[in-house]
């Protein structure tokens, strides 16, 4: 499994790694049940540490994305939907908020910055997936 | 499984310099980036452990066994590239290869060849005819080519060009999958081995004074910056403060300490940033202090 890793982001790789594994868990990319690769061949394929795949592994588990059978490596989790849209608010919800620092602190109102949401919501229709 | 290596209060005295005691192991399966500046005792370290130079004081097992210098027995499986790279000047490549390979039971002719193929390495020619990076990928070979369980590196890419040193750490990355290996990498600058290295030793003046999980001095150290009234703080777990009237900038190697202390004394526009290792790893070799202590 090739990840997209960067060493010029201020995202530590393992966040990197952490993101771009449960983005592709969420999105169904990677289904529930599927085998994911193990630490050290994530760790080789990508050039990165082991102890940072561990750790990415163990931060998935905790969250109940993935879970480890003994000796047999990990595994993508049954997520419910309704957990699903939980981890996904919970994620806009830590990226937005130092945005709306930012905006607050550069002056915009509460009622600018919804606005400004709603504005580019409406001008680029996102794509959904039906259920 | 026996520590791939462990020092028991290991000393070694020259005239103008004391390395140690040194007190620390290796885990099989792991990296360890052992940094530090010139002249701070990473390669008499390496030569302690390869049984180079005998320590005077304290003791060395490689891989449970003791490194008794009298029998080489616990050399066989260890990988050693250092600061020199020493052959017969007046034979090939391959014949050196050939002289070394006989002390290596685990020794793989069809893995020599391979790796040279990989790092382009001309095996014809007499090895005083060599560039210096042609030296360091025969060294590598040498050290790589019987499988060692223990890989000891002294800056084995430095004099490598950029396509070959990244050829080298794409093997180094193959070799650790198995998990079974170990690779104690000294280098005075990080950005070699800030993706492979699982844990950091800094070593200043003789002395390790910070061992770590890399991905905790990540975790741990931010760059903070913030407006402060107050004067003469002293910030919790601060590294380096700069300041300049109220505005102020902290690297902590704590952040959530420093941030509890200043959300407390109402500093205001708090913002931080993360750090990469390499930057960390400056600010700890420039501190020169107990990092470790200021930590608990």
């Amino acid at each position: 499994m090739l990840l997209n890793l960067t060493d010029l982001s201020s995202e530590p790789l393992q966040q990197q790694i952490i993101r771009q594994v449960r983005a592709m868990i969420l999105s169904g990319e990677l289904p529930a049940g599927s085998d994911l690769p193990s630490i050290r061949g994530l760790a080789r394929e990508n050039r990165v540490s082991v102890i940072t795949v561990q750790r990415a592994y163990e931060e998935l588990a905790r969250e109940d994305v993935i879970h480890s059978r003994r000796g047999k490596g990990f595994f993508v989790s049954e997520i419910p939907d309704r957990k699903k849209q939980d981890i996904a608010r919970q994620r806009l919800r830590e990226r937005l908020t130092p945005a709306i620092e930012q905006a607050s602190a550069d002056g915009l109102s509460p009622e600018d910055i919804v606005k400004t949401v709603a504005d580019l919501l409406a001008a680029k229709p996102l794509s959904h997936k039906e259920e | 499984m026996a520590k791939a290596f462990q020092l028991f209060d290991t000393v070694k005295r020259y005239p103008s310099f004391t390395l140690g005691p040194l007190n620390f192991d290796l885990e099989p399966g792991t990296v360890l980036g052992f940094i530090g500046p010139n002249g701070s005792g990473k390669t008499t370290t390496l030569h302690c452990l390869t049984g180079l130079v005998r320590a005077d004081g304290g003791r060395i097992e490689i891989l449970g066994r003791e490194n008794d210098l009298s029998n080489p027995a616990w050399k066989h499986d260890i990988g050693y590239v250092g600061d020199e790279h020493v052959f017969y000047e007046r034979w090939s490549g391959a014949k050196n290869l050939k002289f070394i390979s006989q002390f290596y039971p685990a020794w793989s002719d069809d893995l020599a060849m391979k790796l040279a193929r990989r790092f382009d390495l001309p095996l014809d020619k007499p090895a005083r005819d060599l560039s210096k990076g042609n030296r360091v990928k025969l060294s590598l070979v040498a050290a790589l080519a019987h499988s060692p369980r223990l890989l000891l590196f002294d800056e084995p890419t430095s004099g490598l060009d950029p396509v070959v040193r990244d050829e080298a750490l794409d093997v180094l990355f193959e070799l650790m999958e198995t998990g079974e290996r170990a690779i104690f990498y000294s280098t005075h600058i990080l950005s070699d081995i800030s993706r492979l290295a699982d844990e950091l030793a800094f070593i200043i003046d003789g002395k390790v004074m910070l061992r770590t999980a890399k991905d905790d001095l990540t975790d741990q150290w931010r760059s903070i910056s913030f407006r402060l009234a107050e004067e003469n703080v002293r910030f919790d777990s601060a590294v380096t403060v700069r300041r300049s009237g109220q505005d102020h900038q902290v690297v902590t190697c704590d952040s959530e300490a420093t941030l509890r202390q200043l959300k407390a004394l109402g500093a205001e526009n708090i913002s931080e940033n993360r750090m990469s290792v390499d930057e960390i790893a400056v600010q700890i070799l420039r501190e020169k202090k107990d990092v470790k202590a200021s930590q608990s």
